[in-house]
């Protein structure tokens, strides 16, 4: 008997996004599964019932239908009180969950032997990145906050000139340089605006400044990065010191989009009444941290307000706002998580040794297993990790080697110049100058050749290969020494292979640097 | 003509020549200057040869009037070879040139050193069967005729086995006698006891050791180049071409030609820092390179500790080719495989196509793709890519990051993250192409084997990596067609 799968219409208000797209559908059936969806649950996001039929699903026209035969429930909102009850005891449930927040949640549905995994407690490993609802969501909605943003923003993005005038660029400032505030800038530089950055977290200005982004340094000796790669709290001074600064940037700025967020604890006020009032007339502000009280003590939750001359926007749907690529890209974590659940021959399985399994898994057939046993820290940041193996190869490897090779080269020079200077002494006097001719040309080389760029070293060997050829020149002369008849063979077979070495040398590179072309 | 005018002569046009090589080779150093540095050298090469010729005429000339008792025939019959050597020799190679196909270069460069060693040796006896020209400073002399032979005829055999390892005709894989540093070590020590006893020769009584070391020498050539893997093959062919050129130098020193002296000494230092290059690019000394029997069977394991083994991604030509068609910015890494597949013109209409669309396509190059050093280069311009998107490693590795595709095509060891990681692996410490770190990973293989240093690759089990499996051709070719469709 295998599973049933089934995807609920979402009952959140203005929640627009489904769980699963004819896409996933149709690789969740591979994994040999039933998949049935409610009837319209996909209609808001841009996926009729006609299509996930196409793709191999069941359309159940009622809610309590769904819930009552599936298995397991892929939803993108936490379910209500009212859809729990409906859920088939013993099932399983994967989306969106915040168990933080939860808890009455949690409650009813260990009550029904309920198994959750929750999307938001996906470990943020690099190997969980394709399950990465949360990033893929804030990708989207930092896209979303700048359009609209640019939508309420009476004016050009990009600087122009024309010939009614010339246009300023509108200055962006993107405060929090996580996923959504890097899908920020991105989307912000591609209009055409001038995007700064701020952000407590040092480590994100490479980030910042290769979409373009101009990174506000912040100096308060307090580091900034938490457990998971998140933000944490700071001290009272510490948010003093930085809400000065943001404001002296507010204050140039013509829209700030807002997006810090601590994993479990209300927004930081990052952006003062006070200095939103400073703001040019007409800016616009987009808080992304909305839902959990925002960013700016001004903002309203889901509405757009005018204050003080700037609009507000507190928006907590943006990736609802583009239903159909926040379903696509939800459907595709939540399918990757699910697969993962399905091993080859085996049906539904959850592996508590697994890292991504056991940190999303909040109840297991109604045990509570929220939160996970704690994790060893995350890997050390990346500066000292690329120092490390180096400093290992200089212990081992690589050191005593170039070392052995600096004092043996020291030797070998030693002692050539030894023997030099035995045979330069023992030696006729054209000998001498022979040498000295030799070691000159060698060091001509030498510098000559370290120039030559490595695309060209195939016709480098080529024409090596015609000059060295020049030995050509030692067969004539033997020639012409009047030797004896074997020597004359010898020397004329020598001319023969060394004009082979000419001709083919200096025609095939020839050949080859003719193809070489911008 | 007299004989003093002809000898300035000489000098003068020797020093044009050399000089003109020194400026053939550096105009090498930028593309736009290459072809004109060619040219110089062959500007040289005729120089030199017209007025080698010159004077070989009229030193015969002089001959045939100063000494009419003489075997008429001999300059006549030194004349007739003269002709025959150079416009046959001439023939030969202008055919091998027009003929040789860009994927086997590598066998036209080892093949052409063995030329040169050959014809050090035979110049160098040659020389040893005119006992006139050898009288003043005989043990001096002598030396360098010995020498020159010594190194001419194990350039000569190497390279003949280094052409038929390129070619296939002997496997790759090293060959590990036993006891074979002993070996190495007894020739090395026979060679110098033959040399003794042949400096104690009057005359040209000699020839028998002569002859003898020069047997030996091209046994310790073939066993050198013999116990080398095929992957090593870039060093080995650079440091040939080197040896190719203390021949020339050696042939130089013997005959009391500086231009051969200086000429031999631009080949010899060129060879010499190719090599020194690649090693630096698989982090290995010469030594080992020669001596270490690389690219054997690997000991029983290696990455112990973190066996990578994992799951795979299969991908599919369809699912690339819309990936390729969404990415902003694309590095292609090509490998020893595409020119096996002789993929590279498939891979260009890829790359000018997705340039059309408005991708940003590079070329990354490794230092040791391939098997001879800067093959790739040749290969892709023999397709028409355009240098300007080819990148060398230095030039590119900061890059992968903030890519969204890559697409490696038949290369294994050269984008192998365990060099950098894994300090068991018997590639730690190479620098390597750190594709990992764009958004995506196209691995295009024939099948899971490992590349030739017989070690895994745990690229192939990242997360951002997708194999493509199949003949490079073939995949590319269906990509391309995907790509149009």
């Amino acid at each position: 008997m295998s599973t049933k799968v089934g995807i609920p219409k979402e009952t959140f208000p203005r929640e627009r996004r489904v769980a699963a797209s004819p896409d996933t559908v149709q690789k969740l059936i591979k994994l040999g599964v039933e998949v049935s969806i409610e009837a319209g649950a996909g209609v808001a996001a841009g996926f009729p019932d006609e299509v996930f039929v196409e793709a191999g699903a069941h359309i159940v026209p009622t809610a309590t239908a769904l819930w009552g035969q599936a298995d397991l429930i892929l939803k993108v909102r936490p379910p209500s009180l009212a859809e729990i009850d409906l859920m088939k005891p013993g099932a399983a449930l994967i989306g969106f969950f915040w168990p933080a927040q939860n808890k009455a949640l949690i409650d009813r549905l260990s009550a029904r032997k309920a198994t959750v995994l929750a999307m938001d407690a996906v470990p943020r490993i690099t190997r969980a990145q394709r399950m990465d609802a949360l990033s893929a969501m804030a990708n989207i909605a930092g896209y979303r906050a700048v359009l609209e943003a640019a939508n309420h923003f009476e004016r050009f993005l990009p600087g122009q000139i024309t010939a009614a005038g010339k246009v300023k660029p509108a200055q962006v400032l993107v405060l929090g340089a996580g996923v959504a505030g890097l899908a920020a800038i991105a989307a912000a530089k591609s209009l055409g605006a001038v995007v700064k950055a701020f952000d407590t977290r040092a480590a994100v200005r490479e980030q910042v400044e290769s979409l373009g982004g101009q990174f506000i340094q912040f100096d308060f000796k307090e580091e900034g990065e938490g457990q998971g790669g998140y933000a944490k709290e700071m001290s009272a001074a510490y948010l003093a010191a930085e809400q000065a600064l943001i404001a002296s940037h507010a204050e140039r700025s013509d829209i700030v989009i807002s997006t810090a967020l601590i994993p479990g604890k209300p927004a930081p006020v990052l952006l003062t009444s006070g200095a939103v009032v400073a703001m040019p007339q007409g800016s616009v502000i987009v808080d992304m941290a909305a839902e959990q009280g925002g960013n700016c003590p001004l903002t309203e939750k889901d509405a757009v307000v005018e204050k003080y001359g700037a609009t507000l926007i507190g928006y907590t749907d943006l990736p609802s706002r583009m239903a159909r690529q926040s379903s696509e890209l939800y459907a595709m974590t939540v399918f990757n998580l699910t697969e993962s659940l399905f091993p080859k021959e085996k049906g539904f399985t959850i592996d508590l040794e697994d890292e991504v399994h056991r940190g999303a898994l909040i109840l297991k057939d109604g045990a509570l297993m929220w939160p996970p046993p704690p994790r060893p820290k995350p890997p050390a940041p990346v500066a000292p990790k690329a120092e490390a193996p180096k400093a290992v190869g200089a212990g081992h490897g690589a050191g005593p080697a170039e070392k052995k090779k600096g004092v043996g080269g020291r030797v070998a020079g030693a002692v050539l110049v030894v023997l030099l200077t035995a045979a330069g002494l023992a030696g006729p006097p054209d000998f001498l100058q022979h040498l000295t001719v030799f070691l000159l040309a060698c060091v001509v080389g030498w510098h000559v050749i370290w120039n030559v760029t490595p695309a060209l070293h195939t016709p480098l060997m080529s024409v090596t290969n015609a000059i060295s050829g020049i030995i050509l020149v030692g067969g004539m002369v033997v020639l012409g020494s009047g030797a004896g008849a074997v020597a004359n063979v010898l020397a004329a077979v020598a001319v023969l292979l060394a004009a082979i070495n000419v001709a083919g040398g200096f025609l095939v590179t020839q050949r080859m640097l003719r193809m070489f072309r911008k | 003509m007299t004989v003093e005018f002809l000898g300035t002569l000489r000098g003068l046009s020797y020093l044009a020549a050399g000089m003109l090589f020194i400026l053939s080779l550096r105009g090498l150093s930028t593309q736009e200057s290459a072809r004109r540095g060619n040219l110089l050298g062959t500007v040289g090469m005729g120089l030199a040869v017209i007025v080698t010729a010159l004077v070989f005429l009229a030193s015969v000339a002089s001959r045939d009037t100063s000494a009419p008792e003489a075997a008429a025939a001999a300059p006549t019959m030194a004349m007739g070879l003269l002709a025959a050597a150079l416009i046959g020799g001439g023939a030969v190679g202008a055919l091998l040139a027009s003929r040789v196909a860009m994927t086997s270069m590598p066998e036209l460069v080892a093949i052409l050193h063995s030329f040169v060693g050959a014809a050090a040796v035979l110049v160098g006896i040659a020389t040893y069967l005119q006992p006139a020209a050898i009288e003043e400073h005989r043990t001096v002399h002598l030396v360098e005729i010995y020498v020159g032979i010594l190194v001419g005829a194990v350039t000569f055999s190497g390279s003949v086995v280094a052409f038929t390892k390129l070619r296939g005709i002997v496997g790759s894989r090293p060959l590990m006698l036993p006891g074979r540093h002993a070996l190495n070590a007894a020739m090395i020590v026979g060679s110098i006891v033959l040399a003794v006893m042949f400096l104690d020769q009057p005359g040209a009584d000699g020839l028998p050791y002569l002859l003898i070391m020069t047997g030996i020498a091209l046994v310790l050539g073939i066993h050198l180049v013999m116990a080398i893997g095929g992957g090593d093959m870039p060093v080995v062919v650079s440091l040939l071409n080197s040896y190719s050129g203390w021949a020339a130098a050696a042939a130089g020193f013997m005959l009391s030609n500086d231009l051969l002296i200086v000429t031999g000494a631009l080949v010899g230092s060129s060879g010499a820092i190719l090599s020194m290059i690649m090693c630096r690019a698989m982090n290995r000394s010469i030594w080992n390179v020669v001596f270490g029997g690389f690219g054997a069977a690997p000991k029983a394991a290696p990455s112990g500790a973190a066996a990578p083994a994992g799951k795979i991604n299969e991908t599919s030509v369809k699912e690339v080719a819309e990936q390729l068609l969404g990415s902003k910015n694309v590095i292609i890494v090509p490998g020893y495989g595409m020119a096996v597949a002789q993929a590279q013109h498939a891979v260009k209409d890829i790359s000018s196509l997705l340039i059309e669309k408005g991708v940003n396509v590079r070329y990354a190059i490794h230092p040791v793709a391939g098997r001879l050093p800067g093959h790739m280069n040749v290969l892709l311009a023999e397709a028409n890519v355009s240098y300007e998107i080819v990148k060398e490693m230095e030039e590119i590795n900061e890059d992968f990051a903030h890519t969204d595709m890559v697409l490696v095509i038949g290369a294994n060891d050269i984008v192998n993250p365990s060099a950098l990681d894994d300090a068991s692996s018997p590639i730690y410490g190479m620098p390597v192409l750190e594709v990992w770190k764009a958004g995506r990973v196209i691995m295009l293989k024939r099948s899971m084997n490992a590349g030739y240093a017989g070690i895994d690759n745990p690229l192939t089990y990242r997360d951002n990596t997708y194999m493509l499996f199949g003949d490079a051709r073939k995949s590319v070719t269906s990509l391309l067609t995907e790509l149009r469709g």
